[in-house]
């Protein structure tokens, strides 16, 4: 298994360094550089070649990757032009607040998605299954960002039962009854399509294995209906929508950036969108690294977890 | 049937307990008394004068710092500030100041002539020991300071290397404030979030992408301010903050959409205006192609519905530009100036003698950027308008640091007409970058439509070299004319800054220089 591990991590290296050399070239084609950001209208070609030597860009190409990847691989990610802050500092920050948000909405989405899918198959054509296929569609067909403004208009603006945006209050404690009240809306909104995209899933999985023998070996024997569909039948089930949900994961952390934006949450996506605007090239470089390597590290996990799971799965 | 049952009642359950849980929260907390909240439109860069560009910075900086001199409330003419008095030698190139005697900055440590020409020699001397705690953007502002002299304690001396008449008003600027030399050597790089200034509020808080909190600094020399705080949260998202303004998270919105505005009708919220100096206008590349002939330029001028662009795209949030210089600019505008009127018939006449009818043109629209309001919606219309008159009109659309990229090195060989907009100061700013012969883009300057007129680049030269304000105005209102009349560009509209508050808000006041001052802000 440890070799198994090693294997996976050493293989992981070469892909963070794609990654990097990516980034660092498309920041470097995209027109418009960070000089000319700051300065705006000020931006004379004078001003341009004195602010990009200040900020050391004036270097070649090939030059400053090595330059930016020594250091990197050093644990000096560089200091942000926009935000004049230590890139990884403010990377961390931001990383930790869609964690927050993302991980909130997966939770959502799993556990409504997979309840509404197991309630739809076992009462295939009914009027509870007939009103889950209609609220599933409808969930899957609304735009995240649309929804979360509605959701703003009504429960914020209307109704003042939750804030409009941020993640703490600006005054009182920080605590979690705070944090719920802040994340409540987004997670919600974030989850939506997710859980309508698990719900199908979860019903076709389930309608699978209801029909199968051993379900109706169970029913014969006389087990409650529950303990066969929440017990035998879902668990059965759970073999197909596990990987539904790995996937669901990436969709719910890269649809955080649209809801990062309506509700200002503090975290990478919105972050990565502001810095991509104002041309903040080590903040882009950095936080795209970072969040790669996150996401090669989860894949990593999701691989051994399976394979310590399903002994099929050879290592 | 048993199932269903179950969910529903486990539904029901859930439901209670977290309305339950929430209820606490429901009723929303109105924001403390005292404390004023605002929404800006970004998270602050840093909060050290010398190193910022964005007027969202400059919100919070402007009640932190103070200057050694500022603009009188409501104007941009100059007054005394942490100077209280100056005198300019007869050749316009040496300025001494005597400095007040009863300011110390927020860290305790005193202000005079040595923090004085700390701060400049920061800015401008590549060898001083905090240079390095740059980049100061916009350090030419002060390009023509040659150095400056501690004459004595309270006696500061800068020596001009020409004379530069902008130079007081730049001082006014943001990149004039003053910091602490003590907290600079403190904190180093990291200086711009551990400030520490002279203004009517010192620095609390900063949370990253959260709030920057400043408080009440009671020992202020012109007054302690009547709130106790104020908070800036950043909400980039402008339906967002306006939301937030609805339900009452924030008292005080800058930048306020057009199209919300009418969201704030009524009596619990005030809406402010208040014009700039701020100029919108296209540049005509006056090198080739058909504007190279005066005629075609003013046919421009005539053709476009400047009326229905401020009233229609932009909901009345500007007024109809008159010629280069803003009216905020009250001393050196010229009142005689009328703006071209929409004249679709003249603007034909003069393509026709021109012969210039059905002429093919490119025209660059920007998505965004600073001060250009709403770029595509305003290109649209003034493409429909030159349609109109028998022009077509091929619109490019960039990205707006793409923009500046296409725009800055000039137009030729690639476009016939390009938005733009500039937020400036001093009546010298723009014309001076942008109209002189000698600020052709190849010399470094942004005239990227190669107008030229010896006249005019005359006038600005002495203008510049002047000291006396009203020889000056004289200038700059000569200038307007013959520029009005040469049509390098299409004068197209002056943008009002706005602003919301609630009810909760009094005595407050926008100002022309586009600075949020609230030291005289109270919050019921």
């Amino acid at each position: 298994m440890t070799g198994y591990i090693l294997k996976r991590l050493v293989s992981a290296i070469p892909v963070l360094f794609g990654i990097s050399i990516i980034v660092f070239v498309i920041m470097a084609m995209i027109p418009g550089d960070p000089a000319t950001a700051i300065l705006g209208s000020y931006a004379t070609p004078d001003n341009v070649e004195k602010l990009n030597r200040d900020l050391g860009l004036d270097k070649p190409m090939v030059q400053r990757y090595f330059i930016w990847l020594g250091n990197m691989l050093q644990g000096d990610f560089g200091r942000s032009f926009s935000l004049n802050r230590a890139v990884l500092d403010e990377v961390l920050d931001r990383f930790g607040a869609t964690l927050v948000l993302a991980g909130t909405a997966f939770v959502l989405c799993s556990l409504l998605g997979v309840a509404a899918g197991v309630v739809s198959a076992a009462r295939q054509y009914g009027l509870a299954d007939k009103a889950i296929t209609f609220a599933v569609l409808l969930g899957i067909s609304i735009p995240s960002f649309f929804l979360g403004m509605m959701m703003i208009l009504i429960f914020a603006v209307k109704l003042r039962w939750f804030p409009v945006s941020g993640m703490w209050p600006i005054y009182g404690a920080r605590d979690l009854s705070a944090l719920i009240s802040h994340l409540t809306l987004p997670a919600l909104a974030l989850a939506v399509v997710a859980t309508g995209v698990i719900a199908r899933l979860s019903r076709s999985a389930m309608l699978e294995v209801l029909r199968q023998d051993f379900i109706r070996t169970a029913r014969a024997k006389g087990v409650h209906e529950r303990s066969v569909v929440w017990r035998h039948a879902l668990r059965a089930a759970m073999v197909s929508i596990i990987p539904v949900l790995g996937v669901q994961a990436g969709f719910v952390l890269s649809g955080a950036v649209y809801i990062e934006m309506v509700f200002q949450w503090p975290g990478v996506g919105r972050m990565l969108v502001d810095a991509i605007l104002k041309r903040d090239i080590l903040l882009v470089q950095g936080g795209v690294v970072f969040v790669a390597a996150c996401y090669v590290m989860f894949n990593i996990a999701v691989d051994v977890a399976q394979s310590l799971l399903d002994p099929r799965i050879k290592t | 049937m048993k199932l269903l049952k179950l969910s529903r009642r486990a539904m029901l359950a859930a439901g209670a307990a977290t309305a339950l849980a929430l209820s606490p929260l429901l009723a929303q907390a109105q924001t403390p008394e005292d404390v004023l909240i605002v929404g800006q439109i970004a998270e602050p860069k840093a909060l050290d004068p010398a190193a910022v560009t964005a007027v969202n910075d400059f919100r919070i900086l402007m009640n932190v710092y103070d200057g050694l001199v500022r603009y009188k409330d409501g104007t941009l003419e100059v007054e005394p500030s942490l100077a209280n008095s100056w005198d300019i030698s007869e050749d316009g190139t040496v300025y001494t100041f005597s400095l007040r005697d009863d300011v110390t900055f927020h860290d305790g440590s005193a202000f005079n002539a040595d923090a004085v020409k700390f701060n400049f020699d920061r800015m401008l001397d590549e060898n001083h020991p905090y240079h390095n705690t740059g980049p100061f953007p916009l350090s030419f502002f002060f390009s023509a300071v040659e150095n400056v002299e501690v004459v004595n304690d309270l006696t500061v001396r800068f020596t001009l290397n020409a004379p530069y008449a902008p130079f007081l008003s730049n001082l006014a600027y943001p990149t004039g404030l003053i910091v602490s030399p003590a907290a600079v050597e403190q904190h180093g790089a990291e200086f711009g979030r551990n400030p520490s200034g002279t203004g009517a509020f010192k620095f609390a808080e900063w949370r990253s992408n959260e709030a920057v909190v400043i408080e009440a600094n009671a020992d202020y020399w012109d007054g302690a301010p009547e709130l106790q705080a104020v908070v800036f949260r950043p909400i980039t998202d402008a339906n967002t903050r306006t939301a937030e303004m609805l339900a009452g998270g924030i008292d005080l919105m800058v930048e306020v959409p057009p199209v919300a505005l009418s969201e704030f009708q009524g009596d619990t919220y005030t809406i402010h205006e208040q014009a700039g100096p701020h100029v919108w206008f296209l540049i005509l590349n006056a090198k080739e192609g058909p504007f190279a002939d005066v005629r075609v330029r003013q046919a421009a001028n005539y053709a476009i519905n400047k009326e229905a662009i401020v009233n229609d795209v932009l909901e009345g949030t500007a007024a109809v530009a008159a010629g280069p210089t803003p009216p905020a600019f009250a001393w050196a505008y010229n009142e005689s100036l009328e703006p071209y009127p929409y004249d679709p018939d003249k603007a034909r006449e003069l393509l026709a003698e021109a012969g210039a009818e059905g002429a093919e043109l490119t025209f660059y629209v920007t998505e965004g950027g600073s001060g250009m309001l709403d770029p595509v919606a305003m290109g649209t219309a003034i493409q429909a308008d030159l349609q109109s008159v028998g022009l077509t009109v091929n619109i490019e659309t960039y990205e707006w640091n793409t923009f500046l990229g296409e725009v800055n090195p000039g137009l030729e060989g690639k476009a016939d007409m390009a938005e733009m907009a500039w937020m400036t100061n001093d009546p010298d700013t723009l014309p001076f970058l942008a109209l002189r012969t000698a600020s052709w883009p190849d010399q470094g300057g942004f005239n990227s439509g190669y107008y030229s007129n010896p006249k005019v680049d005359e006038l600005l030269e002495a203008a510049r070299a002047a000291t006396d304000q009203t020889e000056r105005a004289r200038l700059y209102q000569e200038m307007q004319v013959i520029v009005q009349e040469d049509a390098p560009w299409v004068f197209v509209a002056n943008w009002k800054q706005n602003a919301v508050t609630s009810d909760r808000v009094e005595n407050f006041s926008l100002q022309p220089s586009f600075f949020l001052l609230l030291d005289d802000v109270v919050k019921n």
